[in-house]
């Protein structure tokens, strides 16, 4: 084999290797709240759990609700930035921090809600007006 | 009615697709010209079809027929005509509909301007992803198997189990849902249709590949697809730009980039189609890279179609802001994919042995190594992305339901790939353009080097640049704006036709500058206290009441009513109110906060808005949007949104008091909250008092008539009294009455209250004092305490976007002319 073709080889192995390490390092799975103990960043899907209080407080400039997890387990999630838009519309919530104790302190949170391509739950077609 | 016949002519428009696809296969392989012209009628009819259903549904939408799903689903009464017409495409069925609209009017550009051989190869697979894309519309069943979703389904169709339908199944809603608020914007316009013009021109080096592989002529192709495939770059950079600034301006995402699954869906085939720019035009000038040139213009598209099945298949799950309902389609779209990937790489590694070789290998001091390096370079940055995206895919390798990377994933690997690729564009301009050896090179690139560095130590040194990986980043930027504004200069002089190639480099340096500086040195602004409690969190002073360590900043402030507030240690801001603005949505807010530079600039208005979602907003919750305020300057950007007021927090209560008093009166519950305050002003006419949030002002008596009097009166008279809102300006007049009356004998006071119902507020006109010519007027609901109006804003200054746009706008300058000095010679051509 010509030398050329060798260090070919192995700068794209070598690249390849290292590129699907750190991707593999950069990635995390969805978890609970009760196995997020110990993590740092941990990403917690779950809803609203709406029959507990949700507000912004203006004292702590943090907004605090319920999230239910997966396994149906409601935490105090705490989030520093005001409520986001569509907060009570989505559907799924993914919250990305890590738990103090039974609070969970987020510094992300994602909503998968209604965009580009929105769908309504069949929910909602019995609140359709009734002509 | 006119859903079956939409479903009719889809389907028609799907069998004449399949008849076309057969006859350009027969031209294809006989190179008969009578077949092909067959197979162009046919093509020709399956436009047609299609262009009769799409109006249809156009005809659907503004007809407002809500009996159809996708009507009832993306419209409502309230949509004005250009926002009904966009819902057109706001659905994931008319996407599909526009985006084969868009490739059948470029299929008729091919069947214009593509000589023979290609002519009929090149329709053949044109044909073949309409015919892909039009399945996914079909809405066929045929025995349990569905294809497709047919945007003419009924809401019967869509939901054969909701309980209104099983006891009326003719029901038709009065109303439909809407477009979602956010997109009722411009934007939504334009930015959807220039991304499937994109798409759909995309497709074309994909069928001159495919066509060149067919008929096994390897180098002529590139003439006709070089000048499509740049068209489509633009097209789909002006795309992406149009989509980063809409995310930027107006929804609030905080950034123009997030690294979203959709956003990488158009930049992944944008890279790879430049990738095979750069090998086609070095194909053109020195007859290599024909192999990569093919590969690349498959690769593009078939990025086009993995990034399409990722965001429409459902799979990316809850990765992605922005959701895409799951029709239902994974297979078709697994289908499509996997087709066009199996036959595209199939017959591209079917003909490997026998597609043309460069004869000697090129020098590393050559513009074949530098543009092939380029390209490369190019085509590893789009699989980084790829690879990123894949991530509820591919991350199962490394754990079960994966998360998607962390943004560092992704700039931690582009951050280099760019900086070689900078300094790769500046080689390979003086190369493409000169020959020259190490020696004559480096003395050509002393000058520029020089500028170069001064420039990069003048911005660090302005911009308090610490990290030094920042500087060497910042030095590969400039080096590309430098190095190739040389080139750019010296070929302006000779031959200003040439210079969009060395442009786009120009443009590329531009855009790596603007956004290093835009992200990394993105700044809240934050009052003092504020920023002391952030610098106290970053040492790790700060402790919640549990003992641990706060780590998250404050990055919003709240700004009381016409309290001048000093923020970034830059401006004196002051709140001076609202507007209630239901010109554009109803129950708009626009706050005025004005901006005072305290380094003696001119002050300005900054005007974010808050409005609450009509869409999903119900009786018991409001739900709030906003939209930001950004103002746009050279040097930087201040981006500023609203987070909540005194008047969100209000209506909020209204509404959740409306609904406690409901229970509580099913409840029967009597209990009666705190009384409410009571006061009393003393005013001559023409005087006014400043109350809490309220100035009260008596204009003067009014006459009265009889109507409202009661019996026997003796004084009957009415004061003017005006109530101001001083946040919002809003004003109210209010006409009580004072009378005098007498019954048995008796003198009586008369004074009903008069309401000012949007404050709650209740007046009453209780006396008169004729020595001093004034007049008591006695306010119920005012509170002696009372809380100032407030806003809660998030501001951040981000320095340099300006720049970024710069850079994207000279990128899409520098393409164009490309496209006219690449298009000019295949014209030439064709005329021969």
């Amino acid at each position: 084999m010509k030398p050329k073709l060798i260090i070919g080889i192995v700068a794209i192995v070598g690249f390849t290797s290292l590129l699907m390490y750190n991707f593999g390092e950069s990635i995390s799975t969805y978890t609970t709240f009760e196995k997020a103990q110990d993590q740092t960043s941990a990403h917690i899907p779950g809803t609203w759990d709406d029959e507990k209080p949700a507000e912004f407080s203006l004292e702590t400039k943090r907004f605090t609700f319920y999230m239910k997890d997966e396994d149906g387990v409601s935490r105090k999630v705490v989030y520093p930035k005001p409520k986001p838009n569509n907060f009570e519309d989505a559907d799924q919530l993914v919250v990305i921090g890590e738990m103090r104790g039974d609070t969970f302190h987020a510094n992300e949170m994602l909503m998968k809600c209604p965009s580009k391509y929105n769908d309504n739950d069949p929910g909602q077609f019995t609140e359709a007006p009734k002509s | 009615m006119l859903g079956i016949i939409g479903k009719i002519l889809l389907s028609a428009s799907f069998a004449t697709a399949l008849l076309a696809l057969i006859f350009y296969f027969v031209a294809a392989n006989s190179d008969q010209d009578k077949t092909l012209k067959i197979g162009n009628w046919l093509f020709a009819l399956k436009t047609t079809f299609l262009i009769a259903a799409s109006g249809i549904l156009i005809y659907l939408i503004f007809q407002h027929q809500f009996q159809y799903y996708y009507v009832y689903n993306y419209t409502s009464l309230d949509l004005t005509s250009r926002y009904l017409f966009s819902s057109f495409y706001g659905g994931q069925e008319g996407s599909f509909m526009l985006w084969i609209l868009f490739s059948a009017l470029f299929g008729f550009g091919l069947m214009k301007w593509t000589r023979a051989p290609y002519k009929a190869p090149v329709l053949f697979f044109m044909t073949l992803t309409q015919i892909f894309l039009l399945s996914m519309l079909l809405g066929w069943d045929i025995f349990g198997l569905k294809l497709g979703a047919s945007p003419f389904r009924t809401i019967a169709e869509e939901m054969p189990n909701a309980p209104f339908l099983q006891t009326n199944p003719d029901f038709v809603p009065a109303d439909g849902n809407g477009l979602n608020d956010l997109l009722k914007s411009p934007w939504m316009m334009i930015h959807p249709p220039i991304l499937f013009v994109g798409f759909a021109m995309m497709t074309i080096p994909y069928c001159f590949a495919m066509a060149a592989l067919w008929k096994r002529k390897y180098r002529e192709w590139i003439g006709p697809a070089l000048p499509w495939t740049l068209s489509a770059n633009v097209a789909l950079l002006t795309a992406i730009f149009l989509g980063g600034y809409w995310a930027y301006v107006t929804l609030s995402f905080g950034g123009y980039w997030a690294w979203d699954p959709v956003e990488n869906a158009s930049l992944v085939p944008w890279l790879f189609g430049t990738a095979g720019i750069h090998t086609m035009i070095i194909q053109r000038k020195s007859s290599v890279a024909q192999k990569s040139s093919i590969l690349f213009a498959i690769l593009a598209y078939m990025a086009v179609v993995y990034e399409t099945f990722l965001t429409r298949s459902g799979i990316l799950g809850s990765s992605s802001v922005h959701s895409f309902v799951d029709l239902g389609l994974y297979n078709q779209l697994l289908a499509f994919m996997l087709v066009v990937s199996i036959v595209g790489l199939g017959l591209f590694f079917w003909r490997y042995k026998e597609l043309p070789s460069p004869k000697k290998e090129s020098n590393i001091l050559s513009r074949e190594f530098m543009t092939v390096t380029g390209a490369i370079m190019l085509l590893i940055l789009g699989l980084v992305i790829i690879l990123g995206t894949s991530s509820p895919i591919l991350g199962r390798l490394f754990v079960e339901n994966p998360t998607p990377p962390e943004i560092s994933f992704y700039n931690n690997w582009s951050m280099p790939i760019v900086m070689i690729m900078a300094i790769l564009t500046v080689f390979g301009q003086y190369l493409f353009w000169k020959k020259y050896d190490a020696e004559s090179l480096a003395s050509a690139l002393i000058s520029p080097l020089l500028v170069t560095s001064a420039v990069t130590i003048l911005s660090v040194i302005l911009g308090d640049v610490r990290n030094l990986y920042y500087m060497a980043y910042l030095f590969c930027g400039f080096f590309a704006i430098v190095g190739n504004g040389w080139v750019v200069v010296r070929l302006a002089i000779k031959k200003p036709k040439v210079i969009g190639g060395s442009l786009t480099h120009i443009g590329f340096g531009l855009l790596l500058v603007g956004i290093l500086a835009s992200s990394a040195y993105n700044e809240p602004l934050v009052d003092q206290e504020t920023s002391r409690f952030n610098a106290a969190v970053e040492a790790g002073e700060v402790t919640d009441e549990q003992g641990f360590t706060i780590t998250q900043k404050e990055e919003m402030l709240v700004l009381d009513l016409d309290t001048p507030t000093l923020i970034g240690d830059r401006y004196m801001v002051t709140y001076e109110g609202y507007e209630l603005d239901s010109s554009v949505r109803r129950g708009q807010q626009n706050y005025k906060l004005r901006f005072e530079p305290i380094d003696g600039g001119k002050p300005f208005y900054m005007i974010p808005e808050v409005y609450p979602m009509l869409t999903s907003s119900t009786r018991d919750n409001i739900q709030w949007s906003v939209d930001p305020d950004v103002r746009t300057g050279l040097m930087s950007d201040i981006y500023l949104y609203v987070g909540g007021s005194s008047y969100v927090q209000e209506q909020n209560d209204r509404v959740a008091e409306n609904n406690s008093s409901m229970q509580n009166i099913a409840d029967q519950d009597t209990t009666v909250s705190d009384v409410p305050e009571v006061q009393s002003f003393n005013l001559n006419p023409g005087q006014t008092v400043d109350v809490g949030n309220y100035t009260i002002r008596f204009v003067n008596y009014l006459e009265t008539d009889s109507t409202g009097l009661p019996p026997n009166t003796t004084i009957g008279v009415r004061a003017e009294v005006e109530l101001i809102h001083k946040a919002s300006s809003r004003l109210v007049t209010l006409n009580p009455l004072f009378a005098v009356y007498s019954e048995n004998g008796q003198s009586y006071i008369f004074s009903p209250p008069s309401f000012a119902r949007e404050f709650d507020l209740e007046f009453q006109f209780t006396e008169i004092n004729p020595q001093d010519n004034s007049i008591e007027i006695t306010v119920t609901g005012l509170e002696e305490e009372y809380e100032p109006e407030w806003v809660l804003i998030v501001a951040d200054e981000k320095p340099f976007i300006s720049v970024v746009w710069a850079g994207t706008f000279i990128l899409m300058i520098g393409f164009s002319i490309s496209i006219f000095r690449h298009w000019g010679k295949e014209r030439a051509k064709n005329k021969e």
